[in-house]
């Protein structure tokens, strides 16, 4: 809550007051691994390695293809079976993954095939995700050992989901679902969308990662934005909204409580980057040895919501 | 011969006592035509040359020898009036001053109400004292006179960030000020984010800053006192003054009651953005349904009960409203905050030499955060309610030795954070609000002595008593951070209590009647927190009392200066020295969220640790004059250690500041025109900034280094004004016989023309690194940005009094 006020200021100072690019020396840094990693139900594990970069360091392309580390001996275990994952760059990549790993990168397939980045996965079945395994992660890389776990919970899924008009006959607004949170145990959740059609990836919303601290036990509707408004030239008046007539894919992921602390610091960090009025947050990560980054389970109900009465 | 030597030092010391044995007391009060007191008058018996000050009621007592004496009564506003008395017994006086004919009430800058050489005759040291003529003398900053602005401009005392109210003095931080409003403590002093003081320059009389050695009296805080009194109304007629300006106006409406035995005081201020601009901003605009305003009332009233009994009152009450609504998507926010405060003062002279002080007083501040959206409504709350009772006794064994001794009792109600949430008919669980409960109590004893025509002290010993208590649900988090367990505290139940010695003397040595050496040190302890996760004071900032987890601020200061007058006390200027050091101070750990009460205290995301804070800081002012002014220079350092934040090792606070400058100047031209000067420079603040990222999922994710380490850019500024004064008298002419008559104006105005920021300096509000464009399509960049909020700003004031 003391974030979303912080947010609104620094948006209010940020916004009307005056801006400017400056120069000054910041405080080196010592480089760390950073790990991506992901494990979902019925899905193989990928984990992508790179180092975290100088804030001034270059930024162009082929940067940004050399910070991907290859070289690293990985293995993934669900308690029964410990498999080592294959490096695997993307121009070699069967064309039918490669939508699920420009999910992972965030990168457009079409954008994904033409470049080459490699990464860690299996695509041996027995180590695909099941709900209620933990799975460990080991990282042995320049002769260190980094270590992390993670469990796939088990799936709540939403009651319903639908579109609900913000005033008469405007053809916009928000998705609405109806959720049923278990009570007596610790749930929390990740909100995932995208239109059919239109989108090729799953964007998350402006604060996807909530926890049932507030609501355990209850059923209740909440709304939420329509995050690629944002990006798409839209007018003031419709952004935020769904337009009538929109069929919308939402994922709902179940997480554990490691992988949403990572997500929930992530998203503010997004929203709240710079402000004076918030706290200084690091990522915190479930990777032993210093590394950032995150090893993350997820447990996602997927629903279709199409934007009508 | 020894015995000769032996006599003459028996002889010297009998002639000594003889002296004394042949004094009388001579007591009384020093006022105005108006009746209304005069405090820091200066009494002088001229032959001796021996003297004294007026306290804050205008009460003065002096021994003199018996026989005529030649007495005189200086008040820097006032006629000099002198007067040969016959004084054979101990005798009481009344002295009226004249106030001085067509007085430019806001003509210069000058020193406040106090005796020419008060600054080396007292034994304060890091003192500094401004009354409102000589903050409205100054620029305005959109067209607002603020004492908190001003006091800025002085040594040692320094904002958080531009524009800002926070103050910051020797190191210490915003919450380590006692900030009093006629006795009673004031919270989240500020208006609009913290841009403007809850103190309406209207109904403030004047203000004293304590920064060392603050009098024993005063406690709670462990860095400065900041004492500001409220104007009295007049005794003798109705008086209305006010102003306009461009962000608000107001008006205090004074005079006398009860036949002249009492006087009231009412004065109010609001601003008008809301009904300005809100209705300009286009509906397109992200900005459309904005509303914003503030407000605030003082009332005072004072009765005089008898020759020996006065009886006071003052009350403050203001609030902020901060709202946003689109009714197109059905969404609202509403945000409103305030003090609310009041006190009944108590003065009782039980004899000449006893005075008694009585008051009871409450100071409550309140904030709100309430959102809708469809059916889903949010509610956040945090809130402080104390009340609040002192009594203290005075005595003077004679005229070089005073005494004070009293006690101080605070019942302390703090609701940190409380939230509510529902979505149409079913509630959330967020958790009981908590409430935090506390016994605040002190007994203290002061001691002022002459040991010698050079020598002065002051001394004083408070010992202060805290005590937490239930009902209060302690959450206890576990090792991987999350609520695990919980102890339930019954009502009343002892939870903690805490007691410090709080030891302070300073101290004066005149090396001669233009110089002298002064020194002061204080052991203080707090037991109120304020847990701020920005660089600017925030009404979401939570302020809590000391609990058992975390324990009550304490430290000490010392401070050494040297005082030099020049000119026939025109010139004054000072060196001090000092150093102060904090245990207990508070910091948010790194990556703690504070969002909620469910199933946690908010203490439990704090860590403490220490602080320390040295300086040096220098100081010109001349106070008479055309051209008057001060010239002001701090080089300081102050870092912070916790143990878990930043490895354990010690950082820059963020209000770290090795050079401070400031220079302040009025000149008058004439009666009709006087110009301000102000002017600063200072180093820029401390902050931390991502140092490095990584991706994440295709998200840019910040890596922050340790603590404070970036430097932001220099701060410097000048603002300048003019301020037009209409002439104080006017000429009558009689039509039959011609005879002219000058005769003072019943209605008087100014105009006060400001411009902030003279040069347009884009000084940094904050840095923050953003980041733009898609490696993939190889247009990404990371840049720094600097953000200003106030450009050149010109205002305009109307003032009027009649």
């Amino acid at each position: 809550m003391q974030n979303k006020l912080h947010i609104i200021l620094f948006l209010t100072f940020a916004l009307s007051a005056c801006s400017k690019e400056i120069d000054l020396d910041l405080p080196g840094h010592d480089p760390k691994l950073v790990v991506d990693g992901r494990i979902e139900t019925g899905q193989p594990p990928f984990v992508l390695l790179s180092k975290s970069q100088d804030i001034f360091a270059p930024t162009d392309l082929n940067a940004f293809l050399n910070n991907y580390i290859t070289g690293a001996l990985i293995t993934v275990s669900n308690g029964t079976n410990t498999i080592v994952l294959d490096e695997i760059c993307t121009n070699t990549l069967p064309v039918e993954w490669l939508p699920i790993i420009a999910q992972v990168f965030d990168i457009a397939p079409e954008e994904l095939a033409t470049l080459e980045l490699c990464f860690y996965t299996s695509l041996n079945p027995v180590i695909f995700g099941e709900v209620g395994k933990t799975y460990a992660l080991t990282i042995d890389f320049e002769n260190e050992i980094y270590e992390a776990e993670t469990t796939i919970v088990p799936t709540v899924p939403l009651d319903t989901v639908f579109w609900r008009e913000s005033k008469p006959n405007g053809n916009k607004g928000f998705s609405w679902a109806r959720l049923s949170d278990p009570a007596g145990v610790y749930n929390a959740y990740y909100w995932e969308v995208k239109r059919l059609g239109r989108d090729d990836l799953f964007r998350t919303t402006l604060n996807p990662a909530v926890d049932d601290t507030f609501f355990d036990g209850l059923t209740f509707e909440f709304p939420y934005e329509n995050p690629f408004s944002f990006d798409e030239g839209e007018p003031d008046t419709t952004i935020g909204f769904y337009l009538r007539g929109d069929t919308v894919v939402v994922k709902f992921s179940s997480l554990d409580r490691p992988t949403f602390q990572f997500l929930e610091s992530k998203h503010i960090q997004l929203n709240s980057n710079g402000s004076p009025f918030a706290t200084p947050i690091n990522l915190p990560s479930n990777i032993s040895n210093g590394a950032r980054g995150v090893w993350a389970g997820y447990s996602p109900h997927f629903d279709t919501l199409i934007c009508i009465d | 011969m020894p015995w000769k030597k032996h006599t003459l030092i028996v002889l010297s010391c009998l002639s000594w006592l003889i002296g004394f044995a042949q004094d009388v007391t001579i007591q009384g009060i020093v006022a105005d035509q108006q009746n209304k007191a005069i405090a820091a008058a200066k009494v002088v018996e001229i032959t001796k040359m021996n003297g004294t000050f007026t306290d804050d009621n205008g009460y003065f007592e002096l021994k003199v020898q018996k026989g005529e004496n030649i007495f005189e009564f200086r008040s820097i506003d006032h006629k000099t009036q002198r007067l040969s008395i016959k004084i054979t017994k101990d005798t009481s006086l009344y002295i009226q001053l004249e106030t001085i004919a067509g007085l430019q009430e806001l003509s210069e800058v000058v020193v406040s109400g106090v005796g020419r050489d008060q600054n080396i005759q007292s034994t304060k040291i890091g003192n500094v004292q401004l009354e409102m003529k000589e903050i409205r003398s100054l620029p305005a900053f959109m067209g607002e006179y603020d004492i908190i602005r001003t006091l800025q401009f002085m040594p040692g005392v320094q904002s958080a960030s531009e524009g800002t109210q926070g103050l910051y003095v020797r190191g210490g931080g915003p919450e380590q000020n006692l900030v009093l409003l006629d006795g009673t403590h004031v919270y989240n002093a500020t208006h609009l984010f913290g841009f403007f003081s809850v103190f309406n320059a209207d109904a403030i009389q004047d203000v004293e800053l304590t920064k060392v050695g603050m009098p024993a009296q005063y406690g709670g805080r462990i860095s400065s006192v900041l004492d500001i009194r409220s104007r009295q109304g007049g005794r003798e007629k109705l008086g209305i003054q006010g102003g306009v300006g461009l962000l608000s106006s107001r008006i205090a409406v004074d005079g006398p009651i009860a036949n002249g035995r009492g006087d009231f005081l009412v004065a109010g201020r609001r601003t008008y953005l809301d009904l300005l601009l809100t209705p300009l901003i286009p509906e397109e605009s992200g900005f459309a349904g904005t509303g914003y305003y503030f407000y605030d009332l003082n009332a005072n009233l004072n009765y005089k009960i008898n020759d020996n009994n006065k009886i006071s009152f003052s009350s403050y009450i203001g609030e902020d409203e901060f709202s946003f609504r689109t009714d197109s998507e059905n969404f609202s926010v509403d945000m409103p905050w305030g003090n609310a405060i009041a006190n009944v003062r108590w003065r009782s002279i039980l004899s000449d030499k006893t005075m008694l002080n009585v008051s009871a007083g409450i100071s409550d501040y309140q904030f709100e955060f309430l959102s809708f959206q469809d059916q889903f409504e949010v509610g956040l709350s945090s809130g402080i309610r104390d009340y609040i009772f002192k009594a203290d006794l005075s005595y003077n064994f004679s005229p070089r030795h005073q005494m004070r001794f009293g006690g101080e009792y605070i019942y302390h109600r703090f609701t940190p954070i409380a939230v509510s949430a529902n979505q149409g008919d079913v509630e959330f669980d967020t958790g009981e609000g908590q409430r935090i409960f506390s016994h605040e109590s002190a007994l203290f004893i002061t001691s002022t002595y002459d040991w010698s025509e050079r020598f002065k002290t002051d001394i004083g010993y408070r010992h202060s008593f805290y005590h937490f208590i239930g009902p209060f649900t302690r959450y206890i988090p576990s090792p991987i951070g999350f609520q695990q367990d919980s102890i339930v505290y019954a009502n009343g139940e002892l939870i903690k209590a805490y007691h410090f010695a709080e030891p302070r003397f300073s101290a004066r040595y005149l090396i001669n009647s233009k110089s002298a050496i002064k020194a002061g040190w204080n052991y203080n302890a707090q037991y109120v927190h304020l847990a701020n996760i920005s660089t600017v004071s925030l009404p979401t900032d939570i302020w809590f009392p000391a609990t058992d987890i975390a324990g009550p601020q304490h430290g000490w200061q010392a401070a050494l200066g040297y005082f030099r007058n020049f000119l026939d006390n025109n010139i004054e200027t000072s060196v001090e020295i000092y150093y102060k050091h904090m245990n207990n101070v508070v910091e948010f750990k790194d990556g703690a969220l504070p969002q909620d009460n469910t199933q946690d205290n908010t203490d439990n995301l704090l860590t403490l640790g220490q602080g320390y804070s040295y300086g040096a800081e220098f100081f010109i002012r001349k106070n008479f004059g055309v051209w008057t002014g001060w010239l002001g220079y701090t080089l300081s350092r102050t870092e912070r250690r916790f143990d878990d934040i930043n490895d354990g090792n010690f950082f820059p606070a963020r209000h770290d500041r090795r050079h401070d400058f400031s220079a302040v100047m009025s000149y008058r031209l004439n009666d009709s025109w006087t110009f301000g000067l102000s002017m600063v420079y200072a180093t820029g603040n401390s902050i931390t900034l991502p140092n490095s990222w990584y991706l994440h999922n295709g998200d840019v994710q910040f890596e922050f280094g340790d603590r404070n380490m970036t430097r932001m850019p220099a701060y410097h500024r000048l603002d300048l004004s003019a301020t037009w004064f209409d002439k104080p008298t006017k000429t009558l002419t009689d039509p039959i016989s011609g005879l002219t008559t000058v005769i003072q104006k019943k209605w008087r105005h100014s105009v006060n023309f400001s411009i902030y920021n003279v040069y347009n300096r884009q000084n940094p509000f904050f840095l923050f690194v953003q980041n733009d464009g898609s490696l993939v399509d190889n247009n990404f960049n990371i840049s720094l940005q600097q953000v200003a909020l106030f450009p050149i700003l010109p205002s305009v004031t109307w003032n009027f009094e009649f």
